[in-house]
């Protein structure tokens, strides 16, 4: 069953056209991963989905409902799309705990115990049960992206967008948050990532679409584009990360 | 509330304001020549001096920090009565308080400049005192600058402060026009007109000193 | 017309500190503290029947005056080797000649500190819509709040206060007013003090809240929308404690500068500690005491001041944030 469909999406900053023409459709459970060059798109094209960046023309639906449409309430439609930021972005003046309850209790209007007890829930789930009072400061890259994602996904949301969540990381402390993704992942959460982490799209990824200057280039299941890419640019990529170490 | 007759009022002794806007202006630069002249050593006291030097100098800034401009007037004019002249007891005042003020700028200015600036001076054979003469302080000099901009706004609002001590500056003047007898209808005419003059100085000398950074700033963001 | 205020100076006007770990400073503070207080007590909230004459002082004047005398003469006929005693003795007559102004005193930093705090709230209540008009308003807003801001920040505070007193028919209103001046509520000119350092302060905590606003990463507003936030519940929630808590080295330059600046309400007829020390310099012509006595309940404010603005500044840190700021 479909639940987010893509379709001719067209985005420019002043002359420079970053998307032209992306299409591409998304499963219930389903987790894709976005690769390509930097400046190909995918950012841009995952910020379009829910709305911290406006497309120009084509459209997006997320289960049936038109994420353009003036009439959707894009507070609500936010809801339904968690995200996660590759420079974490967690609120700097609350605790770990607060950062999740924060959305639960001022968007969904959760009352306060409750919202600590399901925010306990989330961190526990994450394995960072005992950081529940630490500040950011205080938390490695890496939990801080773990507490990044336990706070998307306290909102319930039908989709979550991974941002490049562990290019900003030390390599050490990339697997835990891989691990994170990948036991999501497992219990059958829709996945839209942007990431050239190639040991997560190769065991968890259902399909990649490869971007090069604002287009799908080429789309499929990873050991059909990893053994045998169609495209050159496609090769070409994927042949300079291994020898990146990646 | 504004009228046509008090604004010709204003009109007429339009001279008379404008000597009070060159007192004004004449005042800040002697109190902002003064402040330079004594905080810009006392700045350098307070990051490299030692001792009581610089035990006599925090102290006085202090002093001069905590105290309220129109009470350092007062007490130079009426307890140390250094001059008869109530423009070099203004100068003298806001003078002082700028030192003080402008030491503070100094030091910060000083202490920014990373220590390797030292460190590689001193490793091509230079003096401490060489060091700071010609690698410190000039970086430094250039990191004051928007530190300066704040005091010149600072001390040309407050020479309006020296009405306290009857000084005939524009503030003064301004109020001697409509306390003349018949004249108080013309009181916000006045001051309309004067708090323009003191916007046009301040907003003029900041958009000056503005460019004057600029052209002195060295790229890669020295300047910030 | 950016207004672009630098970094550096708004470091400089917190800059007066005082070294906590001396404790002839520290207990000289609490002296005072101490003795404001028991003299507002007596002289405000206690029946007449039960206080001290409020125009009184607690400690008799007399005796310091002898004492100054007689030290005064003996050093007179020690000669040379009296100079040290005539000190002593110069330092007696100053307390005594400054003693009979101490109630009045009290009663003018009362005002001083009604005047100050008032400003400073009331102005916070300006401050921080002005703020976030000029950071996340429209064009309009924008151009507002900046017009607001450099109008009131390029004009002196003693004519803005001129304005207020005698080219708008203030008083007139406010005298108006039932209440007003009778008890604790303060007299007209007071009210119209208040109001001038409201705009006023308003003008400069716009500035340092803004710069406070701006230092905060655009990440997080981004994140807080994407949780769903609303703009104005992300700037609200996210946005604001983070900023508020950047802009509070401003806030603490910005006590100190009313603490300083609240003496110009003497020039419209505001009874505060500036008023009456020169009144009473005036009229007993001991210019010496007064003024020096007022330098130093300025300096005892503004010190205080900056004291618990550092407490404030430390129990709101949080790691990352505040206090020792990183990054």
């Amino acid at each position: 069953m479909t639940l987010l469909r893509v379709e001719d999406v067209h985005k420019s900053y002043g002359d420079e056209e970053v998307l032209k023409g992306v299409s591409f459709e998304m499963d219930r459970g389903d987790v894709d991963v976005l690769m390509g060059p930097s400046g190909s798109g995918k950012s841009t094209m995952l910020r379009c989905i829910n709305r911290l960046t406006e497309i120009d023309s084509g459209g997006i639906w997320l289960d049936g409902t038109p994420v353009y449409d003036p009439e959707t309430d894009v507070n609500e439609l936010r809801q339904d799309v968690g995200m996660v930021f590759q420079d974490f972005n967690l609120f700097a003046h609350l605790t770990a705990l607060e950062n999740i309850t924060l959305g639960l209790k001022r968007v969904l209007g959760v009352p306060e115990a409750e919202a600590t007890e399901r925010a306990a829930d989330h961190l526990a789930q994450v394995g960072l049960a005992a950081q529940a009072d630490s500040y950011p400061a205080e938390l490695s890259g890496g939990q801080q992206q773990r507490v990044g994602i336990a706070r998307a996904l306290a909102m319930e949301p039908k989709l979550m967008l991974f941002d490049e969540p562990t290019s900003a990381l030390d390599p050490e402390l990339v697997g835990e948050v891989v691990e994170v993704m990948r036991d999501l992942a497992e219990r059958g959460m829709t996945m839209l990532v942007v990431s050239h982490e190639m040991g997560f799209a190769r065991s968890a990824a259902d399909d990649i679409h490869f971007l090069d200057s604002g287009r799908i280039v080429e789309s499929g299941p990873p050991e059909q584009l990893f053994q045998r890419p169609e495209h050159d640019r496609t090769s070409e990529f994927l042949t300079g990360l291994q020898s990146n170490g990646h | 509330m504004l009228q046509a007759g008090d604004w010709a009022f204003v009109l007429d002794n339009f001279d008379y304001l404008l000597t009070g806007a060159a007192v004004t202006v004449g005042l800040t630069l002697t109190s902002l020549l003064l402040g330079f002249l004594l905080g810009f050593p006392a700045g350098a006291v307070e990051v490299y001096g030692e001792g009581i030097a610089q035990r006599i100098v925090s102290v006085s800034g202090v002093v001069l920090r905590g105290t309220p401009i129109v009470v350092i007037m007062l007490v130079l004019f009426f307890v140390v009565s250094i001059s008869k002249s109530a423009f070099v007891t203004a100068t003298v005042g806001l003078g002082l308080r700028s030192a003080a003020y402008q030491s503070q700028i100094f030091r910060g200015a000083l202490q920014s400049v990373d220590e390797g600036q030292m460190e590689a001076a001193r490793a091509v054979g230079m003096s401490r005192f060489e060091a700071i003469r010609h690698v410190v302080v000039p970086q430094a000099l250039r990191r004051s600058m928007p530190g300066f901009q704040n005091e010149f706004t600072i001390v040309l609002k407050d020479t309006s402060i020296a009405f306290a001590i009857g000084l005939a500056e524009l503030l003064t003047r301004g109020y001697d026009l409509f306390t003349q007898s018949g004249r108080s209808t013309a009181v916000l005419e006045v001051f309309v007109a004067i708090s323009a003059v003191y916007f046009v100085l301040t907003f003029g000398t900041n958009r000056a000193l503005d460019r004057l950074s600029e052209y002195y700033a060295i790229p890669s963001g020295e300047s910030s | 017309m950016s207004a672009e205020e630098p970094s550096v100076a708004d470091e400089v006007r917190t800059t007066v500190t005082v070294d906590t770990d001396r404790p002839w400073a520290l207990a000289g503070l609490v002296a005072f503290w101490g003795w404001l207080l028991l003299r507002w007590t007596n002289d405000f909230l206690l029946p007449d029947g039960l206080a001290f004459p409020s125009d009184q002082s607690f400690v008799p004047a007399a005796p310091f005056a002898t004492a100054a005398e007689s030290l005064g003469a003996t050093a007179a006929s020690l000669g040379v080797a009296g100079a040290p005693l005539d000190v002593v003795a110069g330092l007696l007559g100053f307390v005594a000649g400054a003693i009979p102004s101490l109630p009045s005193l009290a009663r003018g930093a009362w005002l001083t500190i009604v005047l100050t705090v008032a400003g400073i709230a009331f102005g916070f209540v300006l401050a921080v819509p002005l703020s976030v008009a000029r950071v996340y308003g429209g064009r309009g807003l924008r151009w507002l709040s900046l017009s607001y801001t450099e109008l009131i920040r390029g004009t002196p505070l003693l004519a803005q206060l001129f304005v207020l007193y005698f080219g708008l028919p203030l008083t007139q209103i406010i005298r108006e007013v039932p209440g007003v001046g009778v008890g604790f509520v303060p007299a007209t000119a007071v009210w119209v003090a208040i109001i001038g350092f409201t705009l006023n302060s308003a003008a400069y905590q716009a500035e340092y809240i803004r710069s406070a606003l701006e230092s905060v990463d655009a990440g997080q507003l981004t994140a807080a929308r994407s949780i769903g936030l609303s703009k104005v519940d992300g700037i609200r929630y996210v946005v604001l404690p983070q900023g508020l808590r950047y802009a509070i080295p401003g806030w603490s330059n910005e006590l100190v500068y009313l603490i300083k600046y609240s003496s110009l309400a003497a020039f419209i007829t505001v009874r505060e500690l500036f008023f009456q020390a020169e009144s009473i310099a005036n009229d007993t012509f001991r210019y010496t005491e007064l003024f020096v006595l007022a330098a130093l309940f300025y300096l005892a404010l503004v010190v205080s001041a900056s004291l618990l603005m550092n407490l404030v500044e430390d129990r709101t840190a949080i790691p990352g944030i505040g206090g020792k700021r990183q990054a």
